[in-house]
């Protein structure tokens, strides 16, 4: 219908006009573009890039709280503080300790919960209704997720405990507040809230893979094993990377959960690198030192994970 | 199989061996399907009944909501108080007390009712399910630093639904500014965006709250408790909400880019501008992608907790921040926590469960754009 009213001739003509009349036309895209890229834009590097920004001359102060009334120059002493100070080293290197055992099992319950469910629900097809049911966590907040540790697990009241014991499964009852317990229930639950997440996206590899690589492997009479490792797996990696970045990230940054048990003031066994960084904001002023710290401690991250988002994207396309 | 019989035996055999193993297959990921069910809905089940036991039951299995138990006429009203928040007001109000009476925190409800001569059974009366709906009567009827669970509901779902909103029209706007990618200009920015990932909340946590307080600063009514400052706290949060993220520029950069150009460059010719062609065609072009980040974004704004908590004053605070100030306060009475955490968990799995088709399609569709 179109047709008749766009007549094919102006597209030629352009052209053979030379350069200037197309710039023109860029030149009002690329305006209108702006436009309406500009808003977000602006609040987004507002409050994502310029914080950086703010945050550079500070770490070489001595700022101790928000409203400091007086700041002093202190040169390079916050960075070398982790390497000088014991009292700094003393609140520092238990935590990293805490947060790297953190990331290491939590990183374990990414596979145990996120591949083999996308695994199980790819081998016997879709199921909207279990996959509703693996999201569910999603939609609880990490505290809520938090205090449904502490209600399970405590020793003395946790209802898995008192089951447990009921049934004679366990003499001894697991204690959330102890170093163990922290150091195990808290990725487990933790696992449990972003199985969903996690399946979603090695199910969403899963189903990229060409169908016709696994008919193949199957008529050349490979076995399950063979097929995860030569046939699923290679043909994941993008999904696997994906995984691993929002993992990693996630899991240093982690917060919610460890508030819910009482990081902030009883449980010094939840204390991990975000908490201590917030302590040392909010609590206890030392501003820049827990400024320095937390550049110190996600910077390189920060490389990693973009380093291994264009690894992915590269893979992807 | 029954139309097998030409077959040979031994290729039947295989069939057969081969039909089978796929049945237990069937059978072990039900298992698992079921195992795994149990397991997830349990904590949930849990939490339901733990917000009806009392802290005194608590040492004991509750599978099910226990029997509303009598009150113990040996209880001293201070304990009362201290571990299930008895209303000592309403308690006045009830029988008659002068609010002006003082009743020593050590006065058994026996020796109260002989001192105000209260016949026990009108006590028994005033405390019948106390133990039961304690935590939820708190909750629902208390008043914590000025705000109550109501108001901080109200205000996590205000913050939620603009975030929510607003968040996704600026995200298509940029999605359109970066349709195709076809300039440098638009690679940078779609590269900034993409940084998000990577960046976690915690790391700029600090200079941000710094920025935000020089910000504050430029109003003068921030320094006093009012509407001026509350509405600055929640505009902070909802500003740090519609930031744009990396999904969802990827989201609608990636389905506005699968529109053919010739769809925009025939509402142009008709005389549309790009308002009306964003708004009357892209719009309803784009209903998947919108479903996607929706879900996605969702629950991430209902459940934040850590940015509320920095930024907003108590009496002015959403449902997560509120919740963690009560536990600050009443401590020892648990079964008000799990009531409040239930009851913070209870909106977003019913809205969750009401919609869990779009939420798994959109989830599903922003996995593989991602």
């Amino acid at each position: 219908m179109r047709a008749t009213i766009v007549p094919p001739t102006g597209n030629p003509l352009s052209r053979s006009q030379g350069k200037r009349k197309l710039s023109k036309l860029e030149k009002r895209r690329m305006l209108r573009d702006w436009m309406f890229i500009s808003p977000q834009l602006f609040i987004f590097v507002l409050l994502t890039i310029v914080p950086f920004i703010v945050a550079i001359p500070i770490l070489f102060t001595d700022m101790a709280q928000f409203n400091d009334p007086q700041i002093n120059p202190v040169g390079l002493h916050n960075f070398l503080a982790l390497f000088t100070d014991s009292g700094v080293q003393a609140d520092y290197l238990p935590a990293l300790r805490r947060t790297v055992i953190f990331v290491v099992l939590n990183y374990t319950t990414v596979f145990i919960f996120g591949l083999s469910l996308a695994l199980l629900m790819y081998e016997v097809g879709f199921r909207g209704g279990f996959f509703t049911v693996v999201y569910l966590p999603l939609m609880v907040s990490g505290l809520a997720v938090g205090y449904m540790a502490v209600m399970l697990f405590s020793k003395e009241t946790g209802t898995v405990n008192l089951l447990l014991r009921e049934t004679g499964l366990i003499k001894k009852p697991i204690d959330i507040y102890s170093a163990r317990g922290t150091a195990f229930i808290l990725p487990l639950m933790v696992g449990w809230r972003y199985a969903g997440y996690n399946m979603a996206i090695f199910l969403a590899g899963l189903l990229s893979i060409p169908k016709e690589t696994i008919e193949a492997s199957i008529v050349d009479g490979s076995n399950y094993w063979q097929r995860l490792w030569h046939v699923y797996f290679p043909q994941m990696l993008p999904s696997f990377l994906l995984a691993t970045t929002m993992c990693l990230i996630g899991s240093f940054a982690v917060f919610d959960e460890l508030v819910a048990l009482g990081a902030l003031y009883v449980n010094p066994e939840a204390k991990l690198l975000s908490v201590l960084f917030f302590t040392y904001g909010f609590q206890i002023d030392r501003l820049a030192m827990g400024m320095t710290l937390a550049v110190m401690t996600f910077l390189p991250l920060v490389i990693l994970g973009v380093a291994l988002q264009r690894l992915q994207r590269r893979l992807q396309y | 199989m029954t139309n097998t019989p030409t077959l040979p035996t031994k290729s039947k055999k295989r069939f057969r061996s081969v039909a089978s193993r796929r049945r237990w297959l069937r059978v072990f990921a039900l298992f698992v399907m079921l195992t795994y069910t149990v397991v997830t809905l349990f904590p949930f089940y849990a939490l339901f009944i733990r917000s009806f036991v009392s802290t005194k039951d608590s040492a004991d299995l509750h599978l099910w909501i226990p029997e509303a138990s009598e009150v113990n006429m040996n209880a001293q009203v201070g304990n009362l108080s201290v571990f299930y928040d008895l209303d000592l007001k309403g308690l006045k109000d009830a029988f008659g007390i002068p609010q002006t009476d003082f009743i020593m925190s050590r006065t058994t409800l026996r020796q109260l009712g002989e001192k105000y001569d209260i016949p026990e059974a009108k006590i028994r009366e005033f405390f019948a399910g106390f133990y039961t709906f304690n935590g939820w009567k708190t909750l629902l009827t208390g008043d914590l630093y000025g705000t109550s669970f109501w108001g901080a509901l109200a205000r996590t779902l205000l913050i939620t639904i603009i975030s929510v909103v607003v968040g996704i029209i600026l995200s298509i706007f940029t999605g359109y500014g970066l349709a195709g990618l076809r300039r440098r200009d638009q690679m940078v920015v779609y590269n900034i965006y993409l940084l998000q990932m990577v960046i976690p909340a915690m790391l700029i946590l600090l200079p941000q709250f710094l920025m935000f307080q020089w910000f504050f600063k430029l109003f003068p009514g921030y320094g006093n408790a009012g509407f001026m400052r509350y509405g600055l706290q929640l505009l902070a949060i909802i500003l740090i909400n519609i930031k744009g993220t990396a999904l969802s520029t990827m989201i609608f950069t990636a389905a506005i880019s699968a529109i053919p150009q010739e769809v925009e460059d025939s509402a142009m010719i008709d005389g549309a501008s790009s308002w009306q062609y964003v708004r009357h065609i892209l719009l309803p072009l784009l209903k998947v992608p919108i479903v996607s980040l929706l879900v996605i974004m969702l629950p991430l704004v209902y459940n934040q907790f850590l940015e509320p908590y920095v930024y907003l004053d108590p009496a002015n605070s959403t449902l997560l921040p509120f919740i963690q100030s009560a536990v600050g306060q009443f401590s020892t009475n648990f079964q008000l926590i799990y009531s409040a955490i239930f009851a913070s968990v209870l909106p977003m799995v019913i809205v969750y469960l009401l919609f869990r088709r779009m939420f798994v399609e959109g989830v599903m569709a922003g996995a593989i754009k991602g």
